[in-house]
């Protein structure tokens, strides 16, 4: 018998682990950001491009390019229909575009279900904060105030206002929202002026306040990581007094598992697709990326596509008169 | 207090911080010079690099850098009428001037100068305010922080050409800029305004791309109608020219001290932002003027046109940083994202930084202060060079400049949008001169308008009427009166000397 074709296939055999793609070696990747640089968006993009390198076979290099505008519609028509779906391109953008979308705000040229989505980089939790020192030391006694309590606010479109005003218009809290802080750390000045008597936001840009003991949480948003210290509040759409108030409530609240989005343009391979979510996996796991969200500040946890896809569709599918009713209340803005 | 004071002096003076230090004057260097590249926006893209300093070494590079912006932004607006930063586009009002009679030596001298003197007046603003800090920044709540605004706008008096026709075009102008201020989507209700329809507008109009073709765009076409260099047929100081530039400074001392010290003040007050101040020091400058002759030749090279704002841009950095510290509160971008780098250290500000980590906050105050004396010392070198410039023939600058215009405006958000809106404002801005009509004011209504509207709204819905009786508020209306007023007292004086 002739053993020399068997040989010949032998010694070729590695050259097969040659043959084997790999799409990203030599590569750049551009991660594309809605916002200016500075910012909690591109923070987290930064973050990433370091640490997404090492994950991604062919060690490409990961690069942040920033497309302010629109409150980022603008980013995410550009990752819609400019960007190519080549696996080189990805994009983050303000989470409440879903709602734009829903809400069909002028600008809108994207469908959130049809990017590739790659998942998200971290889940938010919003809660309303009161001054320490005000004699309500919960829900229950708030509700009950006899004098409107004064919220600090940036302005409509931020959880600063929409997640007080829905519970001042469903809820019937006394509240009154003064809005036009410009940022806010602005606002918890005003609160230790006495300015203002609250804030709402996510907790973990209220985390030090707390700590300090400056103010105190009394009522929080779904939570899907629930953090211990607002564990016990009650949830604001358990104490919805009707199905249409609960059904707002859980659409303003819907995007906060998405907090950090990241997506990959429509039609793009599902093998690049993939690889890429490994890479997300395999990145928010690392120790190294963890010790640096940790120091600044920002919350590290990855959310699946697929759940993602899930939000989407909830938020997607409303009735026209639960978004028409929702419209009233919440604008999309900064 | 004198412990940490010195304890911080000697952390700065060590190796790596200092080094790092000499990195951050290198970068900001350029970045000031070269108008596009915004001090902000470079802070944020230098802030991955700090992950493993200690936080002396990344402050000195941090503050290195961002301390060094303000004063070589200075000599782009000086040299060539192209805002560097949006923060130096008074001083081309006079100190372009300067140049075009071939006093560009003169002029960058001044502004060298009087930046140290207005950075030093901010450091020691901030090494003092240490014990009073809190409870003046607690006091200024936003009824006051409105008046101040009114204050800024009142400002507008100053800066508007003589007499009651003057005025009304300066008051024209400045509300033309408060029109364009509300451009956007407003913070109360959501309601988008003047937006068009477009997504470009609905953020509302940038400062950048407007203050480039204000102040450039007509600067050129000028330069392309004369034919000669930009100095003109004069012959250009040289290095003496310099130092006649570094004498004007110590001759108006106190106007020097003054602008520093409302640089200082404007840059406390967190929310007002970083334009604001050298326009307020410009107006307080032109009142400086004893006779409406002299007042004419404001804007047309008065050196005290130059150092007033040259000081308050530097000064307004070290008071920008007391609410950072004390209280997490950024007066300004560069300073919000400052506070990012805090956070990446370990830092909190807060009280903390005032008494346990007291050293860390004068490290960064002599950190300004060095940072400044050596990169003064460096431009002093430069000039000589840098005012030969202004003898080229225009034809060889014009496409220089005007690359560094479209640059300049494009890299803000990286949208061609910005373009057009440079050019517009060019046009705008060219008819405005031949019109005789004043362009500071437009620029201070349109970076004061959301300031002030935002304030008066969160004053009327927290307090209703109440706070118009608060004792600041009362001062401060009391102030923007007397600024209001001033010119006109300013020429009923100089008529009393005439006829007497």
């Amino acid at each position: 018998m002739n053993w020399k074709p068997g040989l010949l296939v032998l010694a070729l055999l590695p050259l097969s682990a040659w043959a084997q793609p790999q799409p990203y070696a030599g590569k750049t990747v551009t991660i594309i950001v809605g916002y200016k640089p500075g910012g909690g968006y591109d923070a987290m993009a930064r973050l990433l491009a370091r640490h997404l390198p090492k994950h991604i076979p062919g060690k490409p290099t990961v690069i942040v390019q920033n497309m302010p505008g629109g409150n980022s519609i603008i980013a995410a028509n550009y990752l819609y229909s400019s960007a190519k779906p080549d696996g080189l391109t990805l994009g983050t953008f303000n989470r409440n575009l879903p709602i734009a979308q829903l809400t069909a705000v002028q600008g809108v040229k994207f469908d959130m279900r049809k990017f590739a989505w790659i998942g998200s980089a971290a889940n938010e939790t919003t809660v309303l904060t009161i001054r320490s020192d005000l004699p309500y030391k919960n829900f229950d006694e708030l509700r009950k105030a006899k004098q409107p309590v004064v919220i600090g606010s940036t302005g409509p479109g931020a959880n600063t206002y929409d997640f007080p005003l829905l519970l001042k218009d469903l809820l019937g809290v006394n509240l009154k929202i003064v809005s036009g802080y410009s940022s806010s750390a602005d606002i918890m000045l005003a609160v230790e002026r006495k300015e203002v008597d609250g804030r709402a936001g996510s907790i973990s840009s209220l985390r030090p306040f707390v700590e300090r003991k400056l103010v105190r949480p009394v009522v929080r948003a779904r939570s899907h990581d629930v953090d211990p210290a607002i564990k016990d509040l009650p949830v604001d759409e358990s104490i919805a007094p009707n199905p249409r108030a609960k059904a707002i409530m859980a659409l303003r609240s819907a995007p906060e598992l998405i907090a950090r989005p990241y997506v990959m343009p429509p039609n793009t391979p599902p093998e690049l697709l993939k690889v890429m979510r490994e890479a997300f996996v395999a990145a928010i796991k690392d120790p190294a990326a963890l010790a640096e969200a940790t120091k600044a500040k920002l919350d590290l946890e990855y959310t699946p596509g697929e759940e993602a896809m899930k939000v989407l569709d909830e938020v997607l599918n409303q009735p026209k008169d639960i978004v028409a009713e929702f419209s009233k209340y919440v604008k999309f803005g900064e | 207090m004198l412990e940490a004071l010195l304890q911080g002096l000697l952390a700065v003076l060590q190796v790596k911080a200092f080094s790092f230090m000499l990195l951050g004057i290198l970068v900001g260097f350029w970045v000031g010079l070269l108008p596009g590249l915004g001090g902000a926006t470079t802070l944020a893209l230098m802030l991955p690099f700090i992950y493993n300093m200690q936080p002396v070494e990344a402050f000195a590079f941090l503050l290195g850098m961002h301390s060094v912006v303000a004063t070589t932004g200075d000599i782009t607006s000086v040299l060539f009428g192209v805002p560097g930063e949006a923060t130096t586009a008074a001083i081309i009002l006079d100190g372009y001037s300067m140049t075009k009679k071939g006093q560009a030596g003169r002029a960058l001298g001044a502004a060298l100068t009087s930046s140290l003197i207005g950075a030093l007046i901010g450091a020691a603003a901030l090494a003092l305010a240490v014990p009073i800090v809190r409870p003046l920044v607690l006091t200024f709540g936003s009824p006051e922080l409105f008046m101040l605004a009114v204050v800024g706008l009142a400002f507008i008096a100053s800066l508007s050409a003589q007499g009651v026709r003057g005025m009304v075009r300066g008051f024209i102008a400045g509300g033309t800029g408060l029109y364009l201020a509300m451009v956007g989507q407003d913070p109360q209700a959501g309601v988008a305004r003047f937006t068009f329809d477009t997504l470009y507008l609905a953020q509302g109009i940038d400062l950048v791309p407007v203050l480039v073709g204000l102040f450039a765009i007509p600067e050129i076409i000028e330069l392309v109608v004369r034919g000669s260099s930009i100095a003109g047929t004069t012959k250009p100081g040289r290095i003496e020219g310099a130092l006649e530039g570094v004498k004007d400074v110590f001759r108006n001392g106190w106007l020097t001290i003054r602008c520093s010290l409302i640089g200082t003040f404007v840059g406390i007050m967190p929310g007002m932002g970083g334009a604001v101040a050298q326009w307020m020091a410009y107006g307080h400058a032109t009142q400086s003027a004893r006779t409406p002759e002299e007042r004419e030749g404001f804007g047309n090279g008065d050196v005290r046109g130059v150092l007033g704002p040259g000081a308050a841009c530097n000064s307004k950095e070290g008071g920008a940083l007391i609410p950072t510290i004390a209280f997490g509160v950024p007066g300004s971008t560069s300073m919000a994202i400052l506070l990012g780098g805090f956070f990446l250290l370990g830092l909190v500000p807060g009280p903390e930084m005032l008494t346990t980590h007291l050293s860390v906050t004068f490290s960064m105050v002599w950190t300004i202060v060095l940072a400044n004396v050596i990169t003064v010392a460096l431009c002093f070198l430069l000039l000589n060079r840098l005012a030969r410039l202004t003898t080229l023939p225009g034809h060889l600058l014009i496409p220089v400049i005007l690359v560094l215009v479209f640059i300049g405006s494009y890299t803000t958000n990286s949208s061609y949008a910005d373009l057009v809106v440079t050019l517009i404002s060019g046009a705008v801005g060219y008819l405005m001169v031949r019109a005789g009509y004043p362009r500071a004011p437009l620029v201070l209504g349109l970076v004061l308008g959301k300031i002030a509207e935002n304030y008066l709204y969160i004053s009327v819905a927290r307090y209703d009427a109440a706070w118009l009786l608060r004792p600041f508020v009362l001062v401060l209306l009391a102030v923007a009166l007397g600024v209001v007023l001033y010119p006109f007292f300013q020429l009923w004086r100089a008529r009393n000397r005439a006829r007497a």
